[in-house]
């Protein structure tokens, strides 16, 4: 198991490298090298991108340098606010997406498996129906439309009740993250319904769990022991993709109601072309995902036996 | 029927059915036999028979939809479980009846310890504790030798080889001392030299606890060994009946007599051959009117085709077939049954 | 155990104990022999959601390029006179005599409290009080609901700005509807004199005879005077809050979506699809190199460098929305399907019957046209329709963060982001482009599951 997550960090550090590197390169390699520094703003911020990147170096100077700076863990300054830091923007913002993807994922993971267990209960029934439909709308609409209509739905709602029961946009409060949260989470959660449901049904089939009947065990244990806790299996193995489809939804949700997340801010570098903060950014989410992926891929040895020796 | 010596299980025309795209399949037509304490019924019969579905059905275990029991009665110790799985108020599987299967590996739950999923029968069939079970789980291991059973115990089924999953699943089936042990094939998946330990296992428990056991095979080598009465199955009913001597020294049935001559043994002498019965079993879709092995039979006459045969009983033992040939009105029809098998399937031919 | 006596021998035939000639019919199983895709036809035609689907799909199609032969109204012109309009019948306008700011002051009213000075039109409410004593300055605001005590007055208009003008006309963005003006008299300090007046006003389409002749509502020779009615230009889905016809926009858009959303996975597909046979069939070094590659490119979080692209192309001369989009998703997607193809044919070239075919002679490219190329085909035609919805999610999600279409081109997704800003007063502009990208990413969805399912030849025995 040591070996094993040992062997997985440093996949995952060359991973990081990979796509620092390819960062590195989307920026430098396309026609009109836009870090050669003439579009900088002001002359102190040229000034500060020279000492940092070493701008007027060979290109392999360059690199060297930006992979340095990112093993020493900062990931540079901003290329249109004078002394904003990449790190300093993390810090402050990164929290605050963190909450609302955490609560997402969790609502999306709870959420999916549940309802993918009912529905393969009540299979060919109206409960399985309904939470089939429910599932293919989360497929096929945008999470910024479910954003934009659920913020008319609580302005209704509001005016209905004539006082504010849940804040339409903004962050700060529990209220404030309830809805965002929620949407967010939808689209994944109705992939891991979809994905509970036919692994639930395949095992309904399964001669173990016509063992587990033939005992004479509860139906009820029968579907706690035996179906539910092997159901989640492959459930628990896309739980690596679903953060990452969560991370980068969040950009789309922090925009619809105005949170301050990372993702909000990420945007709105792209909007105003800030490269530095882009890379740094970048490379900061492609490392968080790779962990990620290996902390799952951990935990996965934890919820499946075979997984563990290895 | 609840007499002293009134059979254990007794089973009377069991019929069941499967709705499928292609339309009503009808698995098992009809099927009776009784077990009785301490005795060896073996059902005997190629893939798609009805054999495994004649036992699901007792169990309880035929998926409804799209499976169906239209007809019959089961009766254990007088009291019917069909269409059940609760006897006197309480679960007969796993207590009453044990029941282990043909592949061990998918048989048990890869994310369960291989004592808990034992530990775990007796949880809740007799209410102990989870620690008094498992330590039980430990002792019936070690009772199907396996070695080392302590700590095996606390192993996952993909640590075990198929042998010992067997075991392991011969133990969980009787750790409710059953009265019944229903064994479906337990030894098609395993090797040739594993097959005889758990046959041999099999047969010292059931010295030990007189249990009577169901065993359903398409071996009739297994058969020779373990059995002490036997169904022959064709097409959904059981085709002939009698002792493990009168299948093998005095066949009622044309396709015992196939079955006989299609598989190998050591004891005959060197130009022996194996014959294939030719062409494959009807379509249960729509079961044909008359016989259904008519269409393979070397002595099918014009009967066979439209009229299904009744059990006849060629002596008084209680051994019975499902065969034209018995017929009054066919002279010689036994003798012809058992002696000319291989001559008139090459003329049939 | 007896006989039963079903069938006594006197009611049978005499020869009914006689060895049967022939053999007994109806016993043998066969069905019909059917190739591998006209059995997946068959399970596909028998899936109504998958056949709806590829209708929809077809609909679709028809929609965006055949659509702007029957709907002629260019996308791109602007109906100032319906802004924002929305979806419903053709909506007619009474022609009005041009209007002059100021040009005469209405009579003061008999009655106390508000009056209209005369109907009100969008080209102008007029309306007028009685003058209040101790007034320095009227306050007026106007809004789209009902005013009622605590409840705010909505939009403010202006004031006055003198104690002797007690009449005020509105021109300010007026759109045939309901609205509640309320005027409110403060002193010189501004304090509030008494409780204000509300009306509740029903604005009518207004037009003046000039305008109308300009547009082309009213023919040459044709002189409606003031007070008759003429026919607006009819959008059948309302209007953007430029003016833009809906339905236009959306056949418009819809080709943008449809041309990411099909050539990108094609695209890639076929890259993947060749790059994962070349690595399938070389096998060996080549194999592992090639894959470990593809392994790096998977692990880069997609999104986000779609984004780092689009910011890296979008700065070359010329190039804007579409083309940076497919070749960012080229780029990035093709070694799913890569890896899939390559454990396709990897898996294949294992099997009995390619073995059997080599050692009867078979020459390579008999092979791959036997057995490689049927048996990796199912899968690619599904992965490239699961690849459809998700490209046209991308580019619906690029467009909505300013990344992806860009004006003047449209698409569901850029217009999408447009609608978003007007949801609360006009939800339709958000409503449309949002229904066709679910529909559509919906349609393709459910073929996908479809195909799977009658590709499946695992499933083929279940027949």
């Amino acid at each position: 198991m040591l070996r094993y997550t040992i062997r997985r960090l440093v996949q995952g550090v060359i991973t990081v490298w990979f796509i620092a590197t390819a960062t590195f390169l989307a920026m430098h390699m396309v026609p009109g090298d836009p870090l050669s520094g003439e579009k900088a703003t002001s002359e102190q911020i040229r000034a500060n991108l020279e000492a940092k990147y070493g701008l007027n170096q060979p290109i392999g100077t360059q690199y060297l340098i930006y992979l340095g700076n990112i093993a020493k863990g900062d990931l540079g300054i901003s290329f249109t606010q004078k002394n904003r830091e990449v790190n300093d923007i993390i810090r402050e913002h990164f929290p605050v997406s963190a909450a609302l993807g955490i609560l997402a994922i969790t609502f999306a993971a709870i959420g999916g498996i549940l309802l993918g267990a009912l529905t393969a209960l009540y299979r060919n029934k109206w409960p399985d129906a309904a939470i089939m439909l429910l599932v293919i709308l989360g497929i096929s609409v945008p999470s910024f439309v479910f954003a934009a209509f659920s913020q008319l739905a609580i302005v209704k709602l509001n005016a209905l009740l004539g006082f504010s029961l849940l804040p339409v946009a903004g962050w700060g409060t529990v209220s404030h993250m309830i809805v965002p949260s929620l949407v967010l989470g939808l689209g994944t959660m109705a992939y891991l319904t979809r994905l509970m449901r036919s692994s639930m049904l395949e095992i309904v089939n399964a001669d173990y769990v016509r063992t587990a009947h033939a005992k004479g065990l509860p139906p009820t244990r029968v579907f706690s022991r035996h179906q539910l806790r092997n159901a989640i299996l492959p459930v628990v193995t896309v739980l690596g993709p679903a953060i990452a489809a969560i991370t980068t939804g969040s950009f789309v949700i922090e925009l619809v109601f105005a949170i301050p997340g990372l993702g909000r801010y990420f945007v709105q570098a792209v909007q105003q072309l800030d490269y530095t903060v882009i890379m740094g950014t970048t490379v900061f989410y492609g490392a968080f995902l790779v962990l990620m992926v290996i902390i799952v891929d951990l935990l996965y040895g934890f919820v499946d036996p075979r997984v563990r020796v290895d | 029927m609840t007499g002293a010596d009134a059979p254990l299980l007794d089973v009377a025309d069991l019929r069941v059915e499967f709705d499928t795209y292609g339309g009503t399949v009808q698995a098992v037509r009809g099927v009776s036999f009784s077990v009785a304490a301490g005795k060896t019924l073996a059902i005997v019969g190629e893939s798609g028979c009805g054999k495994s579905v004649t036992v699901q059905a007792l169990m309880g275990l035929v998926p409804m939809p799209p499976g169906r029991i239209t007809a019959g009665s089961a009766r254990l110790r007088g009291h019917e479980i069909l269409g059940t799985t609760m006897l006197e108020g309480r679960d007969f599987r796993g207590n009453e009846i044990g029941m282990i299967f043909q592949d061990p590996m998918s048989a048990l739950n890869p994310t369960m310890t291989i004592g808990r999923q034992i530990a775990e029968t007796l949880e809740v069939h007799r209410g102990w504790s989870r620690a008094r079970a498992f330590a039980r789980a430990v002792e019936l291991l070690d009772m199907v030798r396996i070695p080392e059973a302590a700590a095996r115990a606390r192993q996952y089924p993909f640590e075990f080889s198929g042998g010992m999953l067997q075991r392991a699943m011969i133990a969980m089936a009787i750790a409710c001392e059953p009265a019944i042990l229903i064994a479906d094939e337990p030894t098609t998946a395993l090797d040739v030299t594993i097959q005889a330990q758990v046959l041999d296992l099999m047969a010292d428990l059931q010295n030990e606890k007189s249990m009577a056991i169901v065993l359903i095979t398409h071996d009739l080598g297994v058969v020779a060994r373990m059995a002490d009465d036997v169904a022959v199955m064709y097409a959904g009913q059981i085709v002939e009946k009698g002792s493990v001597d009168d299948i093998f020294y005095r066949p009622a049935h044309p396709y015992t007599v196939g079955l006989r001559a299609a598989m190998p043994t050591n004891a005959d002498h060197a130009d022996h051959v194996l014959r294939p019965i030719p062409g494959s079993p009807p379509d249960l879709f729509s079961p044909p009117a008359g016989c259904a092995y008519a269409a393979r039979c070397p002595h099918a006459m014009n009967i066979c085709a439209d009229h299904d045969p009744p059990p006849f009983l060629p002596d008084e033992s209680g051994h019975f077939g499902r065969c034209w040939l018995h017929h009054e009105s066919v002279a010689g029809g036994l003798e012809r049954l058992r002696a000319g098998a291989a001559t008139e399937r090459s003329a049939h031919e | 155990m007896t006989e039963t006596p079903l069938t006594s021998p006197g009611m049978l035939p005499p020869d009914a104990f006689a060895p049967m000639r022939g053999t007994v019919e109806g016993h043998a199983i066969t069905r019909p022999s059917l190739s591998y895709w006209q059995d997946a036809w068959i399970r596909l035609k028998a899936n109504w959601r998958a056949l709806f689907s590829l209708w929809l799909i077809v609909a679709m199609l028809a929609f965006v390029l055949v659509g702007p032969l029957v709907w002629r109204v260019d996308p791109a012109a602007q109906d100032l006179r319906q802004v924002s309009s929305a979806p419903g019948l053709a909506r007619s306008a009474i022609i009005v005599a041009p209007f002059t700011a100021g040009a005469e002051e209405p009579p003061v009213p008999a009655n106390r409290g508000l009056h209209l000075a005369a109907p009100p039109t969008t080209q102008v409410v007029r309306l007028v009080w009685q003058p209040v004593s101790g007034a320095a300055d009227y306050l007026v605001y106007r809004n789209i609901v009902p005013v009622t005590p605590g409840k705010a007055y909505g939009l403010p208009l202006g004031n006055t700005m003198s104690a002797s003008t007690t009449h005020y006309d509105d021109q300010l963005d007026l759109d045939p509807q309901t609205y509640y003006y309320t005027v409110i008299p403060v002193d010189a300090d501004g304090r509030r004199l008494q409780e204000p007046d509300t009306i509740k006003v029903a604005v009518k389409s207004a037009i003046t005879l000039a305008e109308a002749q300009e547009r082309g509502l009213v023919g040459a020779n044709d002189t409606p005077g003031v007070g008759d009615r003429v026919t607006l230009a009819w959008h059948p889905l309302g209007t953007d809050y430029l003016g833009r016809d809906m339905l236009a926009r959306l056949m418009q858009g819809g080709r943008a979506s449809l041309f990411i959303g099909l050539v990108a996975p094609l695209l890639y597909v076929m890259l993947g699809v060749a790059y994962g046979s070349v690595a399938g069939f070389i096998g060996g070094r080549v194999d592992q190199v090639m894959m470990r590659f593809a392994d790096f490119v998977i692990a880069l979080p997609f999104l986000l460098f779609m984004i780092l692209l689009k910011v890296a192309f979008g700065i070359g001369p010329g190039e804007s929305g579409i083309m940076p989009m497919i070749v960012a998703m080229v780029i990035l997607l093709w070694p799913g399907t890569a890896r899939l193809v390559r454990g396709q044919i990897l898996q294949v070239r294992e099997e009995g019957y390619v073995e059997a075919a080599k050692l009867l002679g078979a020459r390579t490219s008999y092979i791959m046209l036997r057995h490689m190329i049927p048996n990796t085909l199912g899968v690619i035609l599904v992965t490239l329709t699961f690849a459809i919805p998700s490209a046209i999610f991308t580019e619906a999600f690029l467009s909505f963060i300013g990344m992806g279409v860009a004006p003047p081109e449209a698409s569901w997704g850029s217009m999408s982001n447009d609608g978003i800003k007007t949801m609360l007063t006009h939800p339709h502009e958000l409503l449309f482009p949002a229904l066709m990208i679910s529909v559509t990413v919906l349609a393709f969805n459910l073929l996908g599951d479809g195909l799977r399912d009658a590709l499946d030849a695992r499933m083929r025995s279940r027949g």
